[in-house]
Parts: C-alpha cells; sequence; structure tokens
C-alpha cells in the first residue's frame, strides 16, 4: 500500500490508522462512495461494480476498519463511529458532497449518514441492509466456532462457490477471533438492534433506491424501508443477500441508472435524436 | 506515484516472473514456498487467493504496467466463474497481446 496521492489506490491515514482505498476516474465532476458489509471488504464492488459506475462517475471503496487492508482498531463498530470514520474520508479526500451507496451493514451506515449529514449525501442507494433486530447478522456472532465459520464461508458470505483452502481458512479465522474477541464489535452490533425503529428513517430527505434479492432473506427489511423512508423506491433483483455478488452487473446498472437520474437519460436521447438527424 | 512505465516488451518468461512476485509479495514467502506456482496455477483453486488479495495483485499489475494495460477493466468483463477459474497463463497472454498492439 502506498500514500494516499498514488494513481488508483491509496492507504488515507486517519487518526494514525491507514484506510484502504480504492478509486477509479478521479477527473469525474461527481462522486459515489460504496460501502461494503460486515466481514467483508471492498472487493465486492471492485471487480464488476465500480469499473461499470466509473464509466460517469469517480467512484471511492474502503476497507472498514479491521476488514480488508485497513488498519485494526479495538473499538468504533457502531453507526455513529463507522459514519465519523466515513466523513473523515471524505473530507481527507475533499469530497463536499457526494452519491452513496452500501451493502448490508454498509446499508445502515450509508442510511446513518444520510441522516447525519444530509448535505453532504446527494442521493442514497441501500442494497440489502438488514433489520438489525431481527437480523440473522447479529446471531452468528454468538454461535462463532472455527467449524461454524466453515459452513458461515461457504454459505453466506461474498466468497460463495470459491473452495476454502486452508490458509483462507485460517486468515478468515484470525479475522473473526480478532473482531469478536478483541474488539467492541459485538457490543456495538448488538447497540443498533433498534436501528429502524429509534432512528428517523421518515426523515431521511434524500431520494432513495432499495435493492434487495428476491428471495433475500432481509428482503422483509426492504420493505419496512420502503415504507419508512419517504422518497424511497425498491427495486428487487433475482438472488439472495449475496446479490453483489450474484448479480454485479445488474446491480451497477440500477445503481448507474438511479444515480445519473432521469437528466442525463433525457441528455442521452437528445444526443442520440441529434444524431439520427444529422444522418 | 508508484507506476513505473516499461519500455521494452516483455517476454512470456519474464511476466511469468514478474507476476510470482507480485503473488508472493501478495500472500507471504511462508506461503509461496508450500505452492508449486505454474502457468497453469489458478487465482483461487491452486493458489487459495481470495478477493481481496487479488485486488491487491491487480494493483501490482497496474502500477508496474501503468497506462499500457487496462487490467481493471479487462477483469471488469469476466463473471465470478471466470475469476475463480483465472489462470495466470490468461494474465500473461492478455499482457503479451497489451504489449504487441502498442
Amino acid at each position: 500500500m502506498t500514500s494516499l496521492n498514488t494513481l488508483n489506490h491509496a492507504s488515507h491515514q486517519s487518526k494514525n490508522k491507514s484506510v484502504h482505498i480504492q478509486e477509479y476516474n478521479k477527473g469525474a465532476k461527481e462522486t459515489i462512495v460504496l460501502i461494503h458489509g460486515m466481514f467483508s471488504n471492498l472487493s465486492v464492488y471492485y471487480f464488476n461494480i465500480a469499473p461499470v459506475l466509473a464509466q460517469s462517475f469517480h467512484v471511492v471503496l474502503y476497507d472498514m476498519k479491521s476488514h480488508g487492508m485497513s488498519d485494526r482498531c479495538e473499538y468504533g463498530y457502531d453507526l455513529l463511529s463507522m459514519t465519523d470514520d466515513l466523513r473523515d474520508l471524505m473530507d481527507a479526500l475533499r469530497l463536499k458532497s457526494v452519491y452513496l451507496a452500501g451493502y448490508s451493514y454498509g446499508g445502515l451506515i450509508a442510511m446513518k449518514m444520510a441522516m447525519r449529514y444530509p448535505s453532504r449525501v446527494k442521493k442514497l442507494a441501500v442494497i440489502e441492509a438488514p433489520d438489525p433486530s431481527d437480523s440473522e447478522t447479529l446471531s452468528i456472532i454468538d454461535i462463532y466456532s472455527k467449524e461454524f465459520l466453515v459452513d458461515y464461508i461457504n454459505n453466506y458470505t461474498d466468497t460463495t462457490r470459491m473452495r476454502v483452502g486452508k490458509r483462507q481458512l485460517d486468515k478468515n479465522h484470525r479475522m473473526y477471533e480478532y473482531l469478536f474477541y478483541q474488539t467492541s464489535i459485538k457490543e456495538d452490533m448488538h447497540n443498533e438492534r433498534f436501528f429502524f425503529s429509534a432512528e428517523a428513517l421518515d426523515s431521511i430527505p434524500q431520494e432513495t433506491l432499495l435493492i434487495y434479492g428476491k428471495s433475500s432473506n432481509c428482503l422483509p427489511s426492504g420493505r419496512k424501508l420502503y415504507h419508512t423512508v419517504p422518497r424511497s423506491k425498491l427495486i428487487l433483483i433475482e438472488g439472495d443477500h449475496n446479490l453483489p455478488i450474484q448479480q454485479p452487473a445488474e446491480t451497477a446498472g440500477k445503481l448507474k441508472d438511479f444515480f445519473e437520474g432521469w437528466q442525463v437519460k433525457i441528455k442521452q436521447i437528445n444526443n442520440r435524436l441529434w444524431q439520427a438527424l444529422r444522418l | 506515484m508508484d507506476a513505473i512505465t516499461t519500455q521494452q516488451p516483455l517476454s512470456s518468461e519474464q511476466i511469468f516472473n514478474l507476476l510470482k512476485t507480485f503473488i508472493t509479495e501478495v500472500i507471504g514467502e511462508e506461503f509461496v514456498e508450500d505452492l508449486d506456482i505454474s502457468r497453469e496455477s489458478s487465482f483461487t483453486r491452486d493458489l487459495e487467493m481470495d478477493s481481496i488479495e487479488i485486488v491487491s495483485f491487480s494493483e501490482k499489475v497496474k502500477s508496474h504496467f501503468g497506462e499500457h494495460i487496462d487490467f481493471t477493466g479487462w477483469l471488469s468483463g469476466m463473471d465470478l466463474d471466470q475469476l475463480i477459474n483465472l489462470k495466470l497463463d490468461d494474465i500473461i497472454k492478455y499482457i503479451e497481446s497489451c504489449q504487441s498492439s502498442k
């Protein structure tokens, strides 16, 4: 990892902790920031989703603390701290206002950000965010074991369909051991269990896109958000909670259309009309 | 900037050795010792690299070859199964094709 001003990747120093980021299409006028989920990393967007969005936008991906290639941190996994981190990152990159998307727990971070800093979030996209009060995400923390991990990785994480080798298993095991037993993550996530009911989700001012898998066990959470968040629309895609991995092209397409908005669409139609008239 | 512009096109063997160096940097020498890295090695099955390690590897390829190759663009055209089955040889051939089309 190198310093912030490298071409495509950087490690941004925040409070003496290094944050791994990846940037695409730096010169573009508007920026999209993508937040990954808990126990995952920025690779969920890196290969197929970010390159599509980067056709029109500056795209920023980052690894949360203790995830991917970012430095470890013992505390601060609650939504307030996570949005502090995101705000600090935006400040460091001099991003005043961005289009924001988050997947799973990252979706909760995105919503919290939109509520805390409405002027810094232009539009909001939430992919497969679970209701923390009835989420299986939280219960897995309590029954964690190495045997459980094998099953969990094979079934629930974005490494689905990849055979898990010994080195990978050990690496994942170390990450879970660290997060579960040496950080405040359990308590911090547990304390967010009333997020859907306690927070003023009905005050989210931004235009909001909710993307959920048709067969996802988080779909009821999506419907709940759709009924609560005032300017939201809900789009369903074939797949389960692993939607960004299962349907990256469709997910990226929906995000791009949403962030570009109708103004861009009209401009594109106009251009095509002019071209047709010239022929 | 850590992009290094390579002036001379590299031979297939040189590219292979370079990629082996990148893999060693990403997963660590102690693990590489147990692996028999060949052109036919696949990233996930044989080398047991996970997605964030492939990100790290891609960045090394990109910063070495700079704008001569659109490595991320090339990868983005692949679906998950293609990524899983990606072999070292596929990347060597891709880099060679970029060098010859310069």
